[in-house]
């Protein structure tokens, strides 16, 4: 009796020819981007979306265009930083989704944006009974048609707010093989660190480039008096990097300003640009641009 | 997945039609041996079909619905965009489908929702109709024997 691979066709059901043929979509969306970062963190709550926003904003201060695709799928947050209201009406051609227009012309593509009410959650389905057993693949598949059926044209960064884990990166590094690398970010909580540790370990044992380490709400800095005091307690987060043989990317102290909602065509980092984060953020993005300099040299 | 038909040591193949499955979820799908025509129904339940479902691949072939974005956000999300919905649903030049049967055929599974569709429309053309329902979806089922 004839084995699998004896028979070499595959009795019409054409599924590698589509994977092909999806995978040819993705690569011809993709091409026109040239740097693909994405920003993570092992642990959750240590402002991956406001610095991702405050980042976007400073590339396009220096005159980049940049694009943000929100990963986090079940807990997006870009549309809200950015003032893409969820109302805004898709507009969809054949050749795909156009990405909302956030603050400083960012284009945004987000799970928000394909739920009809701002308080809708992503469920994949109605059924109360549905196992969790393929919300997994469902994630995914969204994630590559988000990448792939998004009318991001021509970008100089593409910027990928990570969900908080770093179970999605195996999808990103599949899905995007040449990504320049991945950000990790960090608060200076020993917890934080812990978990963040292994994010990174993860990254280097699965050979996806590592741009370096950010610790974001370093300090406190009084709106009053502009002193500093510790905000956390902690390993010194430049150590880590140490350890880990990672660039330290800067220290952003923390600013009740940074994560708040677009209400204008603005961002924290475009009107506080010299204040103390502002300019943590200056020097965090310029090591970024510094690495990919680097890189392609 | 291949199928093999054992008396003749050939493979078989994916039937493109005669495809109308419950929008329960549970699918059949029909293999044919080239040699001696033989067929076997793969039965599948609904943990499977949803697992190979949100694959984002057809069986049989891709549909005009692997050029339509995000065709499976569009169809899986239990609550999402109208536009969304409106880009992925069923169209077709010469034939209208009722909102009953646009919404029934949306709830095929995605991998065979092209292959459905297909059979629905070659019936309905064969039979010289105009407007797809319900009731025309039912009868093909039950024409199909599926």
């Amino acid at each position: 009796m004839k084995t699998y691979d004896d028979l070499t066709s595959d009795g019409g059901s054409n599924i590698m020819d589509q994977v092909v043929h999806q995978r040819g979509k993705l690569r011809k969306r993709l091409d026109k981007i040239k740097h693909k970062v994405s920003l993570m963190s092992g642990k959750g709550g240590v402002g991956k979306s406001s610095l991702t926003a405050n980042i976007a904003a400073c590339l396009v201060s220096q005159g980049h265009t940049v694009g943000i695709l929100d990963a986090d799928l079940n807990g997006p947050s870009i549309c809200k930083l950015l003032g893409v209201s969820n109302d805004q009406k898709l507009k969809i051609t054949q050749e795909g989704v156009y990405p909302g227009i956030g603050a400083l012309g960012i284009k945004i593509m987000s799970m928000d944006m394909l739920l009809p009410n701002a308080d809708s959650p992503v469920m994949w389905t109605e059924d109360k009974d549905a196992s969790a057993v393929w919300v997994s693949t469902m994630e995914s598949t969204a994630l590559m048609e988000l990448l792939r059926d998004t009318v991001w044209g021509e970008l100089d960064f593409l910027l990928i707010d990570m969900p908080p884990g770093s179970d999605r990166i195996d999808n990103i590094r599949d899905l995007v093989p040449e990504l320049e690398g991945v950000i990790e970010i960090t608060i200076p909580s020993s917890v934080s660190q812990h978990i963040v540790s292994k994010s990174i370990t993860k990254n280097m044992h699965m050979g996806v480039p590592i741009i370096g380490l950010v610790e974001n709400m370093a300090t406190y800095v009084c709106p009053h008096c502009n002193e500093e005091g510790t905000l956390f307690e902690g390993e010194d987060v430049e150590q880590l990097a140490q350890r880990k043989n990672i660039p330290f990317l800067g220290r952003i102290p923390f600013d009740s300003r940074i994560s708040q909602q677009t209400e204008a065509d603005s961002l924290f980092y475009t009107e506080n640009s010299n204040s103390v984060a502002g300019k943590a953020i200056e020097s965090v993005t310029n090591n970024i641009l510094k690495f990919i300099k680097n890189q392609s040299q | 997945m291949k199928f093999l038909c054992i008396p003749c040591d050939t493979q078989m193949e994916t039937q493109t039609d005669g495809i109308m499955p419950k929008e329960a979820k549970n699918i059949s799908l029909k293999f044919k041996c080239k040699k001696c025509g033989h067929m076997i129904a793969m039965l599948t339940n609904r943990f499977e079909t949803e697992f190979v479902s949100k694959l984002g691949v057809e069986a049989g072939g891709k549909s005009e619905l692997a050029d339509t974005p995000m065709a499976m956000v569009g169809s899986q999300l239990a609550e999402g965009k109208e536009e969304l919905k409106q880009a992925a649903a069923a169209s077709d030049d010469s034939i209208e489908w009722t909102q009953e049967a646009q919404d029934r055929i949306q709830k095929v599974p995605f991998f065979v929702r092209g292959m459905a569709k297909k059979t629905v429309l070659s019936f309905a053309k064969e039979k010289g109709i105009k407007v797809i329902d319900g009731a025309l979806m039912d009868e093909v089922r039950e024409k199909v024997g599926m």
